[in-house]
């Protein structure tokens, strides 16, 4: 066991690409932690989509030993975490686990909106931050006004900013100095009752759960009788021990180390990021502060392309339940589509990424709905209800009004586009808050937006209109009075649930327009003339026309033809099974995506 | 003489001039040398050879129609297209319909001559049948002829006047659309040129550019055709069938065309679903449940005949649900109806109402028709009707 002084809790935040994990990377090959034979990129992302994507889903903790040039051995705790706005929650709660944290910034690139939202979590959580440039070696590094945002954002004077290069290795080894110099020794209370908080939890198909915690007071034993006291759940602790970085076990894990602990329970939901584990016997009252169960913020409809794989994809979705809390779901029946489930995540990205992981890694096809937000209706009675899906929506007789989500969106571009961007806000139902500039050269703008308009394509339009240079982060503000409509879709007059979209009433005639144009182009030409009308309740506001086939015949069919001429139909009989059968019309998959190719404003994007 | 009742031969004759770029059927061009006699004498063997071994398996006493497809069978000349038919013409009769397949640059004197008085047949020695000449024309107008890669240059109007000249009373052309490059005005050419012509029987195709041909390379068929060129192929394809029936043709199934009582008897034999028997290199026989392929290989075939009773095949096995599909789309094609029970095996009962509904299909005592208006999507028609599970 390590004394209290020699322990040094600290995380690495950065926005993405600026070079936290060649960081990580570099301080694992520095202090020996990671055989030089086994290391490789990204060494901490352990998933596959991580590494692809270049980004961090799951936190990591890692051991470090470390003989800084006071000559005394320390141990380091790298929490590694995830750096995205959907996974805010999980990094505010890695970070309560350490004491200081390393802010990466590129020199190149400067703060962006990550930068500041990561810093302004870390100075929440009364982290002591660390200023690092990175990518000193680069030539086109502006080292000076790199400098000049970190001071207004951290106070950090320029002697307290490291200058390095994580790929090269130049100054890392003054990050750790920085490390053991500037971190506080944990806190806490050696002899208190024991708590330890979770900042993060997986699920093993042998062990069940894995908690990484962070011991806060005293100290957690082996076989001992431990309670979480958020979800109530009591277990006994069958392993603990730290990581190296892969899981060693020990007997005993003290006040200020990092490390893991394994009960058997099965369920993580059980096990929640932010919860507090205390023991038994000296059963500690008080949990540790920030505890929240998050909730998800955007829903879509996934379903099976093929509709025999609904219990394929239920069971998979089970199986990605287990290890991530915060993936909500439920069944969900489209007349349309069939059968599948409604599906609740933290972001776009969480969405994003547990579509890509069903799909690889369960080997589904699957066709996911238009993505949207939950809205709340309150109807005259003065009840609320949720709506999660379009087709939810009650009638809009008995609506008295809806509600939906707001962000607060922090958007950090250079001043050449603030024109632009108050021009992208204007037409995304955006309420200016406020401007502040980082350095002549930059600036910070906060509006209040709907969630519906980022999760639409605010993101997308943000980045082509400043050519890549404006970053966003945007936390959840309130739910607020807004003029929203139904708009849904009817195929030969019959209107598909799949196709029903929540909008602003001012832009429903646009947005109708433009997607039954969409769809017109999209379904095939059918046995059958086929109207495709955009409705808000019985009013149809757009409507176009799929023509009836003139001609479908093979030519000529002799005798030595009549089985490839069967075999062509029934290949043609076969291939109608990736159409979904609406009514009489047969639409193709692709139709269901058309609304994503639609823009608010509803032109084609 | 025992085993099931076929009364349809086919003979593949695998030899033309050259091979032209849209043709997708087994056949070897022959050269001007005079290895090219000797070789089709070989055929000639081999086929009778296979014809005494299949003969003795099933009930072969009549023949109703005899179809000599190719290639081009007029090739062989009066000599060897008289040893070719000697076995089969004491099976056939006055009423029995022999058609022969041809090119217009395989249409000489000699060739009119000895098609326009019929083949002698039957026992007694005066009784004849005609022959039914299939000339394949494809277009009446040259620049069309040579985007599809025709070989010859002979003019098919001068090959079309010499086999009425001489007295051909049964001529069928066939003619495609849909050639690249071809126009709405070119089909109101071709039209004229039919009009003119007066034959009894057209077959108008759509160019399938579905397999491997030189064409269909050449054009990069795997490129879906795009939807404006769908259109002007249904306009031309409307046309067509608009254009012939003021001719007083019948449109007796989806490509073909005849005048009243000269509708191809054998080729509606295959569109029933009635036994066959095909002989020849690529040769395709079904009787019942069987369906068989011969190799498509001229010397393997004259080889393997020189040793055993058989040439190299393929088997093809059709199921309940199999023969069920062909009978629907063969019927649809036709506008014929169909025995619902015959059908049940592949029939997705649901679609049935709404394609009646819009006037696709219609039902009548137990059976259903594909409508003249059904007709002219068949294909989509019968692929709703197919049912899921059965394929």
């Amino acid at each position: 066991m390590t004394d209290l002084a020699h322990i040094r809790n600290f995380s690495i935040i950065a926005h993405i690409d600026h070079g936290k994990s060649t960081l990580a990377d570099r301080i694992l090959e520095i202090t020996g932690t990671i055989d030089p034979r086994d290391m490789k990129e990204q060494i901490l992302d352990k998933m596959d989509l991580e590494r692809e994507r270049g980004i961090t889903i799951k936190a990591q903790a890692v051991r470090i030993a470390y003989t800084a040039r006071d000559g005394q051995q320390y141990q380091l705790n790298l929490i590694d975490t995830p750096g995205h706005v959907d996974f805010t929650y999980e990094v505010s709660r890695s970070l309560a686990a350490c004491e200081s944290a390393v802010l990466v910034v590129d020199a190149a690139q400067g703060v962006e909106a990550q930068t500041v939202a990561n810093a302004f979590l870390a100075i929440d959580n009364d982290l002591e931050i660390i200023p690092v440039l990175n990518k000193i070696d680069l030539p086109a590094v502006n080292v000076p006004e790199a400098e000049l945002e970190v001071h207004e954002l951290t106070g950090a004077t320029p002697e307290e900013i490291l200058r390095i290069s994580a790929k090269t290795g130049e100054g890392v080894v003054d990050v750790l100095e920085a490390i053991v110099q500037r971190t506080p020794a944990p806190a806490g209370d050696p002899e208190g009752a024991p708590r330890a908080l979770i900042f993060d939890s997986v699920y093993d198909q042998y062990r069940g759960v894995i908690a990484y915690v962070r011991v806060v007071d005293g100290a957690f034993n082996v076989r001992e009788q431990v309670d979480m006291l958020g979800t109530g759940q009591t277990a006994e602790i069958e392993e603990l021990g730290h990581f190296g970085p892969e899981m060693v076990a020990d007997k005993r894990l003290a006040i200020g180390e990092v490390g893991y602990i394994i009960t058997g329970v099965k369920d993580v939901a059980q096990v929640r990021v932010g919860d507090t584990i205390v023991t038994h016997k000296r059963r500690a009252a008080e949990r540790l502060p920030g505890y929240r169960v998050v909730q998800p913020m955007v829903f879509c409809g996934l379903f099976p392309t093929e509709g025999d794989k609904y219990d394929e994809l239920r069971d998979a979705l089970e199986k990605l339940a287990l290890n991530d809390a915060s993936l909500a779901y439920e069944p969900e029946s489209s007349r349309a589509l069939g059968f599948g489930f409604r599906c609740g995540f933290l972001g776009l990205l969480h969405m994003d990424i547990i579509r890509e992981r069903l799909e690889r890694e369960y080997d589904l096809e699957l066709l996911a709905t238009t993505p949207n937000v939950e809205y709340h209706a309150i109807v005259t009675s003065g009840e609320a209800v949720i709506v999660r899906n379009p087709a939810e929506m009650p009638d809009e007789g008995v609506i008295d009004h809806v509600e939906e989500p707001y962000v607060r969106a922090s958007v950090l571009v250079p001043t050449e586009f603030v024109g632009t961007i108050m021009e992208l806000c204007q037409g995304r139902r955006a309420d200016f808050v406020d401007m502040q500039y980082l350095s002549p050269e930059r600036v910070q703008m906060h509006y209040q937006l709907p969630l519906s308009e980022i999760v639409l394509d605010f993101f997308d339009q943000l980045k082509s209109r400043t050519k890549g240079y404006a970053s966003l982060d945007y936390e959840l503000s309130g739910y607020r009075q807004s003029d929203l409509v139904k708009l849904e879709i009817l195929l030969a007059g019959e209107a598909v649930d799949a196709l029903s979209l929540i909008v602003p009433r001012g832009a429903a005639h646009a947005r109708g327009k433009a997607l039954v144009q969409k769809l017109r182009q999209k379904i095939p030409r059918q046995l059958f003339e086929v109207a495709v009308q955009a409705a808000i309740g019985s009013r149809v506001v757009a409507r176009e026309t799929v023509k009836a086939k003139r001609k479908d015949v093979l030519a000529k069919c002799y005798g030595g033809d009549i089985t490839r001429k069967r075999k062509l139909l029934e290949k043609q009989k076969e291939g109608k099974k990736r159409m979904k059968q609406v009514g009489v019309v047969e639409v193709p998959q692709e139709a269901f995506l058309a609304v994503l190719e639609i823009d608010s404003s509803g032109k084609t994007r | 003489m025992s085993g099931p009742a076929v009364r349809h031969l086919y003979v593949h004759v695998p030899f033309c001039r050259a091979k032209c770029d849209y043709c997708d059927f087994y056949s070897l061009p022959v050269g001007d040398d005079g290895s090219a006699r000797r070789r089709m004498a070989e055929y000639i063997e081999a086929l009778h050879a296979e014809w005494a071994a299949t003969a003795a398996r099933y009930d072969v006493q009549h023949l109703h129609t005899l179809y000599l497809g190719g290639g081009s069978p007029s090739l062989l000349g009066p000599e060897l297209l008289d040893r070719l038919l000697a076995p089969f013409a004491p099976l056939l009769s006055a009423r029995s319909e022999v058609t022969v397949e041809t090119n217009p640059e395989d249409v000489d004197d000699a060739f009119a001559l000895w098609a326009a008085p019929g083949i002698a047949v039957g026992a007694a020695a005066d009784s004849r049948c005609p022959v039914r000449v299939s000339l394949g024309v494809q277009s009446f107008i040259s620049s069309l002829r040579a985007a599809l890669g025709r070989a010859a240059a002979a003019d098919p109007e001068a090959a079309f006047t010499r086999l009425r000249m001489t007295g051909c009373e049964n001529v069928s052309i066939d003619l495609i659309y849909g050639i690249p490059g071809q126009t709405l005005a070119d089909i109101a050419r071709e039209l004229i040129k039919v009009a003119f012509l007066a034959p009894d029987h057209v077959s108008w195709y759509e160019l399938d550019l579905d397999h491997a041909t030189p064409l269909a390379w050449r054009l990069d068929s795997g490129d879906r055709i795009d939807d404006d060129d769908d259109e002007e192929r249904a306009a031309m394809y409307v046309r067509i069938v608009h254009g012939l029936e003021d001719f007083g043709f019948r449109w007796y199934e989806v490509s073909n065309f005849a005048q009243p009582g000269k509708r191809a008897r054998h080729n509606i034999a295959y569109w029933r679903g009635r036994p066959y028997l095909g002989l020849g290199p690529a040769a395709v026989s079904t009787v019942g449940a069987t369906r068989w392929r011969n190799r498509p290989d001229a010397a393997g075939y004259a080889a393997a005949l020189d040793e055993g009773p058989e040439p190299e095949r393929d088997y093809e096995r059709l199921s309940v649900a199999d023969r069920a599909r062909e009978r629907l789309f063969l019927a649809a094609r036709m506008g014929a109806p169909v025995s619902l029970t015959l059908i049940a095996p592949a029939l997705d009962e649901a679609a049935v109402e709404p394609l009646a509904q819009a006037g696709l299909v219609s039902l009548r005592g137990g059976t259903l028709t594909v409508t003249r208006k059904g007709r002219y999507v068949a294909n989509a028609v019968c692929v709703r009707l197919f049912r899921d599970s059965c394929i």
